[in-house]
């Protein structure tokens, strides 16, 4: 483990809790790196990664030179990133790692994100990922209270929620955060400043008022929650401020159906909000499979959230009271002590000088990059969302550590955007991989579908209403599974062992040599055997299959 | 489970030319391996009949029921329990989280009891009905073999019915079993564990198996006093040793009170509760004392000596890789068999069976890459090779991949238990040759893994696969560097911890 942590801490806190207690043990390894630094200035000709530990402590003593410009150099740095979220922290690591000199700079850390303000960790690990997952856990246990009654637990008197302990907890783990990732670049070699980065020139870098030179440069400042303009809207939070508020939202709107609006809907309504959540389309979740949307819409409104349909936002006003109302085009709702906004991110791409300098961005405002991650611009690069590609934590350290290969370790390297499992940590979650059914009819034509829709084993002794679906879309002519989704408990950890099953291309007969570990949900996707429906491109094999499934199945 | 079993409905009869035989097949236990190949054969269009015990929770000579061990005595009543644990940690970790729950939470375990029992009969029930539908004929008594071909059914009045069938099928499951010391009938076996009257204050858990770490695991969660006894240094003989530490540790840090390498010498029965005496010489005082100390196959009333069927020494049916014993019309799949006890392997034997003799398909259970969990809190599970398996059989140098965190829910509960996870690597071929994982949803986490690992999946393969964000489970895929590599002779060559 400590090895693995001095090359590849991910960005998630659970091992960097680890990496925490084994900081010590860093230290020879990031010192090797910089002595490499001397051998080869530009582009280092070693690889280290698999250099016994050993080894690196022999050469510890003799480097302690870090980061001052070298005189054999043209340029203050190697790579210069700015902004020290997943993507930029992880190409500043590796970078220095492959024995590249790197400068990093970053805004000044609070929980809400603006021009002048971020912090080292970046979205994920402050306005996102990490402290939303925490919310949920927390908000997961009002659920987990009433399933407990069901297995004969009983409580006096009825669990009250204290907002502020959560807070204060949350943010005490984000501070312990954002030092962890400070020790992490630290700890590589990276110089960390602090500062606004705006690009002057191809090869230099303006850091309020400071300018730095630098062989490359990385765009890594991500994006920022977006709320339309319309008459109120200053009264309206965003993602940021949700994950931050001083009390609990008594009742709250979430506009908008994208993950983040249902996130916030499962963690306000488990922490006793009334929660409506307005959304333009008929259902939730544009873009995931048909089915997902309509289970997941149906299992959310079973535990108590409202959703309105078809609503567009066109005004919010405030009362003399205090309270928000919202307007949409079907009418008011009133009462409201919050109204959030979850209706979309924009890339961070003003102010930083990319017009002057020539990086072309679309008209969303994302940096348009090639298949490497290059601009317009042929020393500037940019990774995570201010590129738009896909919006994750996992594939901003994937296009990081990609281009930390190709710029410096000789090994040109594209990201691979096949088959990338997501989740939506919803209440219930959902977890996918690989195509929708509607895109692979699209792309494949001839699928098979299994599904199973099942009230789980908790369930039935809790009586709660909760059920689970799961669906493989499988290539008929392949064979090959082309997607796989879930919706229901633990459908983020369950999905992740499949998902290297589809990326490896497996095929459905594949999951059905499998042998299933009993009792779980996730055995149902190894002995679904009868398709629920056969879709062929020729009308005579279309539709649903009956008596010949149930016979192809035995 | 039951529910996947209903989705293959009726069966079309191909009747076939009349046969000498009252049945095609007869089986002889109606649990996870009977009925599965009872209703496959019958789907293949053959005449089956099936013959079970009475149902009743605890199982002995003459009591059993549809559905057999798992669903009455084994994993489905345990899982639940395991459920009704698992909200004892889960209140202590809310608290951080800003819950104000009453210090003192009141169980009540009758209440979870009766729920279980609901759901055990409704399960069997639907066993039945998935016979009835499938066309398959259920006779309630005892079975006995009389002949290659024939078997007799004693019903519950005594009356005797006697058939004849082409194909015999044995697959009456096996039983707890109890250590034959002074006091043993004091003693309970994981069946009346899962249906005690009354809670045990007080609990002594004898066995390093699974089961008896999940029972210690289900009375911990809901309170109890529980030391927990085992004859080796560690519990869970036979997995991966660095996971069975972290199990142990893991148990201890639940508050479970661990005596490793100590054996139970005597029980007696005192006015205060079960004195326990251990061949260390030590004394205590438990409510319960539990044996999972084993269990043994029900071979022994089958009447198999008459027929010549071979047993091996522990009273197992010896069976060819299709599952057929000695005597060419008698077959036998599940834990009569001893082959490996789980359930979802017994499916894959009866299936097989099924196919073998039904379908016109000779097909052998494949028993490689067979995942299984441990539900103990939290839970393990594992697939493929231990890294002391791979080290035996590997032919190069195995590289150990480890990762041992602190859990995301932990930063806020304050919980102090970390998750581990391993992946064992043959360097050679990049063959991922084991995963194993002792972590909460462990066994959810697991299944995924082995369909990769049932495909030879490589360690490249798992690191080109993105991760889920924030999971536990995404550390199988971000692994990139060894912690270990071990020579095929079985020394480190290089060890950085």
């Amino acid at each position: 483990m400590v090895s693995t942590c001095l090359t590849a801490p991910k960005l998630s806190a659970p091992t960097l809790q680890t990496l925490c207690r084994n900081l010590p043990l860093t230290l020879p390894s990031s010192t090797l790196y910089s002595f490499s630094r001397l051998l080869s200035p530009s582009t280092s000709r070693f690889r280290h990664h698999h250099v016994p530990l050993q080894r690196r402590c022999l050469f510890s003593t003799r480097s302690k030179s870090g980061n001052d410009a070298e005189p054999l150099r043209d340029y203050d740095f190697d790579l210069f990133t700015i902004g020290a979220g997943s993507g930029g922290v992880r190409a500043s690591r590796f970078a220095a790692n492959f024995g590249a000199s790197v400068a990093v700079c970053e805004l000044p850390f609070s929980t809400i994100s603006s021009e002048t303000t971020g912090g080292v960790g970046g979205t994920c690990v402050l306005r996102g990922c990490v402290p939303k997952k925490l919310m949920v856990y927390a908000s997961k246990y009002s659920h987990e209270f009433h399933e407990s009654n069901g297995f004969g637990w009983k409580y006096d008197t009825k669990p009250k929620h204290d907002w502020s302990t959560l807070v204060a907890n949350k943010n005490a783990e984000l501070q312990r955060l954002t030092g962890i990732y400070k020790n992490i670049l630290n700890n590589a070699g990276v110089t960390l400043i602090e500062g606004r980065g705006k690009i002057v020139d191809p090869h230099t870098v303006d850091v309020d008022g400071k300018l730095y030179t630098a062989r490359h440069i990385l765009i890594s400042v991500g994006g920022r929650p977006f709320i339309p303009e319309i008459p109120g809207s200053e009264y309206a939070i965003d993602s940021d401020a949700a994950l931050d508020l001083s009390t609990k939202p008594e009742k709250v709107a979430i506009v908008g159906g994208g993950y983040i609006a249902l996130e916030f809907a499962g963690i306000f309504n488990g922490l006793k909000s009334e929660v409506h959540v307005f959304i333009r389309q008929k259902k939730v979740l544009r873009g995931f499979d048909e089915e997902i949307r309509d289970f997941v819409g149906d299992q959310m409104s079973l535990r108590g959230i409202e959703f309105h349909t078809e609503e567009a936002p066109q005004a919010i006003v405030k009362s003399a009271d205090g309270s928000l109302s919202l307007t949409t085009n079907k009418g008011t709702v009133e009462g409201f002590s919050h109204i959030m906004f979850a209706t979309g991110r924009r890339p961070n791409t003003k102010n930083l000088g990319l017009e002057s300098v020539g990086v072309k961005t679309n008209k969303n405002g994302a940096i348009e990059v090639d298949e490497y991650s290059r601009t317009t611009v042929p020393s500037i690069w940019a990774v995570g969302d201010v590129t738009d590609r896909i919006n994750l934590t996992p594939v901003a350290l994937m296009e990081g550590g990609a281009l930390a290969k190709t710029l410096f370790q000789n090994e040109p390297t594209k990201p691979d955007y096949r088959a990338i499992p997501s989740a939506v940590f919803s209440q219930p979650p959902i977890g996918q991989v690989g195509l929708t059914e509607e895109q692979a009819i699209k792309e494949h034509g001839d699928i098979d579908v299994y599904t199973a829709n099942f009230r789980p084993l908790k369930a039935t002794l809790s009586g709660l209403p909760d059920r689970v679906f799961m669906k493989l879309i499988v290539c008929a002519r392949t064979n090959k599974v082309l997607g796989l989704h879930m919706c229901g408990e633990d459908s983020a950890e369950i999905v992740q062992g499949f998902a290297v099953a589809v990326k490896a291309g497996l095929t459905k007969v594949d999951f059905d040599a499998t042998v299933g570990i009993h009792p779980t949900s996730a055995e149902e996707f190894v002995t679904m055997r009868t398709p629920t429906r056969k879709i062929r491109q020729s009308p005579a094999a279309e539709g649903k299959m009956g008596v010949e499934a149930n016979a192809a199945g035995v | 489970m039951a529910r996947k079993m209903l989705a293959d409905g009726e069966l079309s009869q191909t009747n076939k030319e009349e046969s000498r035989y009252d049945f095609d097949l007869f089986v002889i236990g109606a649990g996870s391996g009977g009925v599965r190949a009872a209703r496959f054969s019958a789907n293949y269009g053959a005449k089956v009949g099936i013959c079970e015990l009475p149902f009743h929770p605890i199982s002995s000579e003459v009591i059993g029921g549809v559905g057999g061990t798992c669903v009455i005595r084994g994993c489905v009543p345990k899982k639940i329990l395991v459920y009704g644990a698992t909200f004892g940690g889960e209140i202590e970790d809310a608290r951080n989280y800003g819950w104000e729950v009453n210090e003192k939470l009141d169980f009540n375990w009758k209440k979870l009891l009766q729920k279980k029992t609901n759901e055990i009969n409704r399960l069997n029930e639907i066993y039945k009905r998935l016979l009835s539908n499938a066309g398959v004929k259920l006779l309630e008594g005892e079975g006995k073999i009389v002949g290659p071909n024939g078997v007799e059914v004693t019903q519950l009045d005594g009356t005797k019915l006697s058939y004849s069938a082409k194909h015999i099928l044995i697959a009456t499951g096996s039983r707890a079993h109890r250590l034959p010391i002074p006091g043993q009938e004091l003693a309970i076996t994981s069946d009346e564990a899962l249906s005690l009257d009354e809670l045990p204050k007080r609990a002594v858990v004898f066995g390093g198996g699974y089961i008896a770490v999940e029972f210690a695991s289900i009375w911990k969660g809901l309170g109890a006093t529980v030391d927990l006894f085992y004859r080796k240094e560690l519990p869970l003989r036979g997995f991966d040793d660095e996971m069975r530490a972290v199990v142990a540790k893991n148990l201890e840090g639940r508050g479970i009170n661990l005596h490793p390498q100590t054996n139970l010498r005597e029980l007696i029965k005192t006015d205060c509760g079960i004195k326990v005496v251990t061949d260390h010489g030590d004394e205590l005082i438990a409510d319960a004392v539990l044996f999972a100390t084993g269990r043994l196959p029900n071979s022994k009333r089958l009447n198999l000596e008459a027929v010549g069927v071979e047993l091996d020494k522990t009273g197992a049916v010896k069976v060819d890789e299709y599952s057929r014993t000695n005597i060419p019309s008698i077959w036998a799949v599940g834990d009569v068999t001893n082959r490996m006890n789980l359930t979802p392997v017994a499916l894959m034997e009866g299936t097989c069976f099924s196919k073998t003799v039904f379908g016109g398909e000779s097909s052998k259970p494949d028993y490689s890459n067979i995942p299984c969990a441990v539900f103990s809190i939290p839970p393990l599970s594992v697939v493929g090779l231990s890294e002391e398996q791979a080290i035996e059989q590997a032919n190069g140098d195995v590289l150990i991949f480890t990762s041992t965190f602190n859990p995301m829910k932990n930063t806020i509960s304050g919980r102090q238990e970390r998750t581990i996870m391993k992946l064992v690597v043959d360097e050679e071929t990049d063959k991922v040759l084991g995963a194993s994982m002792c972590g909460p949803d462990a066994p959810e986490i697991m299944q995924g893994i082995a369909v990769a690992l049932k495909c030879g999946a490589t360690k490249a393969q798992f690191d080109s696969t993105v991760g889920i964000h924030p999971s536990a489970a995404e550390e199988f895929v971000t692994m990139r560097t060894v912690s270990r590599r071990v020579t095929a002779c079985g020394k480190p060559k290089s060890n950085p911890e």
